[in-house]
């Protein structure tokens, strides 16, 4: 199953080539959870504050069900 | 009061050329802190005064000479505390709302005003020729400052400090922009920080004073040293712990904002018609920090360093040196005018800056002004040959410095998206609370903000009440409307004390109510909790309710733009959503006590502001 990732922010100090004009493609098998993709990405799960899929809230237990689906990593951020 | 305050206000009347010192009693402090609370004290008292001489404060023009000016410190402000040089000016009424002037600034002026002697200035009556204040160790000047007409902020500044050879003073000053009466003028301080909300520039411009400098060397005492030294470090370990505080905003200024706001489908485009930009990344903080970004700057005693220093080195928009921007200005100068372009950003922003006016607000109508062209709302002569579409760079950066001199379209541009949409016949075009533009949030996304926005008393304002940081940043639902008037009330509350403190909001990312309880108790040596400091935030925010009732500003004006009632988010990831404003708005005027948008009689009286 194909999907797309973006990081930001610290995040991009791995990948510092993915942005939100430039995702990264994957293959996933299905069923697989955010907590594996994250982990497959090299990242520690505290790292990882903000999880969306789709524009919306997800958590590290979530399993990713959308071919196609949009998952955005983002560390803690915050401004005003 | 013997500790945390320097015991001593300013009152200036220009009109006479006459000023005098005055002192705030301690139960007057207990009961309202300081800088926002002790101006919006002072502000219910004058207005009680002006009603005692007959003048009806609802028609009360706000470039009047009777216009009361105050600038404000807290018990935090100059001390060891983190991120205390800030300081609250507000203004009985603001010239681009008709509601009450407030804003807030970083910068060092706030400390040094208490270096200077003093806890706070208030500012009455207007000279006929334009005069500049200082304020030297204690020692009180009004000066002539014909010769100051005219200069930028950064000219003015350097002029002044060099004049009066103190190169780290304070100075506060208005630009052009406020010499000219623009609506949404600021004052300035350190160059780039800006009281920047509600025109308390063109106030400022309209009593003939262009700058108060200050500087000394006098120190508020602190009733328990060591007890607030231990707090003190144990406060700047959790901000250098924290993941926002000690590493997001360091690295990429609040500017880091705009990725996420967008991913989450609510980052405010062409004038709010959208919530999603697909070109974002071109103005985000992970941007500004790769190309344009030459090191971060902290404000006096800060230890975030949210603040940028910033250049663009090729292309038509070059500047050697420049601050900012930050994320509101990049939203509203590059983001709803969907011009996306970050070097444009830095160019206008800066002239904002240096002419003085707020980015939020300039923006903002610009991109109104680029709807109502783009509904065919602006007659062909009104343009003067100007390319007003959404996107087109050249046409904001000009319409800035046309905003700041009153120039062809940048007249109304500078009278606010407010009386613009409704001079070229489209009210609802305006994307504004109470006539101040609405920040870099949509609603539709993130319920809460919404309800806060439309409270607001200043009006559209993200900093009044930040639901943002549990709503998007935090685990709160976003859509749902369920509790939202409870988390906007308590993020309003704890705002207003984080206003009279006076210290850095973004402290609260990482800092509670108890951490102010434990900077405020052992400054002042108060045995203050933190019941006791949300019920001072209540008391603080009800009293400035009460005087923008006395305007006439009641429920009927805690709304929303039309857009965000009843035009759902037409794509990305908020599609579908409007804001279901009623709901919400019952269920808060009764936790706060409020009938219509007015404090009940016994909220009045349990709040002791009877």
């Amino acid at each position: 199953m194909k999907i797309f990732v973006k990081v930001f922010a610290s995040l991009r100090k791995k990948y510092p080539n993915i942005t939100d004009l430039n995702p990264l493609e994957m293959e996933i098998d299905k069923g697989t959870t955010l907590a594996q993709l994250i982990a497959r990405l090299n990242f520690n799960q505290e790292e990882v504050k903000i999880i969306l899929v789709n524009g919306l809230r997800a958590s590290v237990e979530d399993i990713i069900n959308e071919e196609g689906s949009i998952i955005s990593f983002f560390p803690a951020v915050g401004g005003g | 009061m013997e500790f945390g305050y320097m015991n001593k206000w300013l009152k200036v009347n220009l009109t006479l050329k006459e000023f005098k010192d005055f002192s705030i009693s301690e139960d007057i402090l207990r009961k309202y802190v300081g800088g926002k609370g002790i101006a919006v004290h002072l502000l219910w008292k004058y207005v009680s005064k002006l009603e005692e001489k007959g003048i009806n404060v609802k028609d009360f023009d706000a470039l009047s000479s009777e216009n009361m000016l105050i600038f404000a410190t807290g018990p935090v402000t100059g001390t060891r505390s983190p991120n205390s040089g800030r300081h609250h000016v507000m203004a009985l009424k603001s010239p681009l709302t008709g509601s009450i002037g407030s804003g807030n600034s970083g910068g060092r002026w706030g400390a040094k005003l208490k270096f200077a002697g003093y806890d706070g200035i208030v500012v009455i009556g207007k000279t006929e020729k334009p005069v500049y204040i200082s304020i030297i160790d204690g020692s009180v000047e009004i000066h002539d400052a014909t010769e100051l007409w005219g200069k930028n902020s950064i000219e003015t500044s350097n002029h002044l400090r060099n004049k009066h050879d103190k190169k780290r003073a304070g100075v506060s000053c208005i630009g052009p922009a406020g010499e000219n009466l623009v609506p949404m003028a600021v004052i300035i301080n350190e160059e780039h920080r800006a009281v920047g909300r509600t025109g308390l520039g063109a106030v400022m411009a309209s009593k003939n004073l262009k700058a108060i400098i200050v500087e000394g060397n006098s120190k508020p005492n602190i009733a328990k040293p060591d007890e607030f030294n231990l707090k003190v470090k144990e406060h700047v370990e959790k901000l250098k712990e924290n993941g926002v505080t000690g590493e997001g905003l360091p690295t990429y200024g609040t500017a880091v904002l705009v990725n996420i706001i967008n991913q989450n489908g609510m980052f405010p485009t062409k004038n709010w018609q959208t919530g999603v930009n697909p070109d974002a990344e071109k103005i985000s903080g992970e941007t500004l920090t790769e190309e344009y970004l030459i090191d971060k700057h902290p404000c006096w005693g800060c230890v975030v360093a949210c603040g940028r220093k910033t250049k663009v080195d090729k292309g038509n928009y070059k500047i050697t040196y420049t601050e900012g921007p930050e994320y509101e200005s990049i939203w509203a100068l590059g983001g709803t005018t969907t011009i996306n372009n970050m070097a444009a950003v830095i160019k206008a922003n800066h002239y904002c800056d240096i002419f003085g006016m707020d980015p939020i607000s300039v923006g903002s109508s610009i991109a109104a002004a680029m709807e109502l062209n783009e509904k065919g709302m602006i007659p062909e002569e009104d343009l003067q040959g100007i390319d007003l579409r959404f996107g087109n760079a050249d046409a904001v950066i000009e319409l800035t410095w046309m905003t700041a001199f009153r120039q062809g379209l940048g007249f109304w541009i500078g009278e606010g998206s407010r009386k613009m949409c409704q001079h070229y016949g489209s009210p609802d075009l305006s994307m504004s609370v109470k006539g101040l533009e609405m920040p870099a949030y949509d609603p539709r996304g993130a319920k809460g903000i919404g309800l806060n926005y439309a409270t607001g008393n200043r009006g559209g304002c993200h900093v009044t009440g930040y639901t943002i940081a549990a709503e998007i940043l935090g685990d709160v639902d976003r859509f749902t409307t369920e509790g939202k008037a409870e988390l906007t009330k308590i993020f309003q509350d704890f705002t207003s004390l984080v206003n009279s403190s006076v210290n850095c909001l973004f402290l609260t990312f990482a800092l509670g109510l108890d951490e102010y309880a434990e900077m405020i108790g052992p400054i002042t040596g108060w045995d203050v909790n933190s019941d006791e400091l949300l019920t001072i935030g209540e008391r603080i925010t009800n009293l400035e309710r009460m005087i923008i009732n006395k305007f006439g500003i009641t429920g009927k004006d805690d709304t929303l733009p039309k857009r965000l009632l009843e035009e759902k988010m037409p794509e990305g990831p908020s599609k579908g959503q409007t804001v279901d404003l009623d709901t919400m708005k019952e269920e808060y005027y009764e936790l706060r006590g409020w009938v219509d948008g007015i404090p009940s009689e016994e909220k009045i009286i349990e709040l002791g502001l009877k």
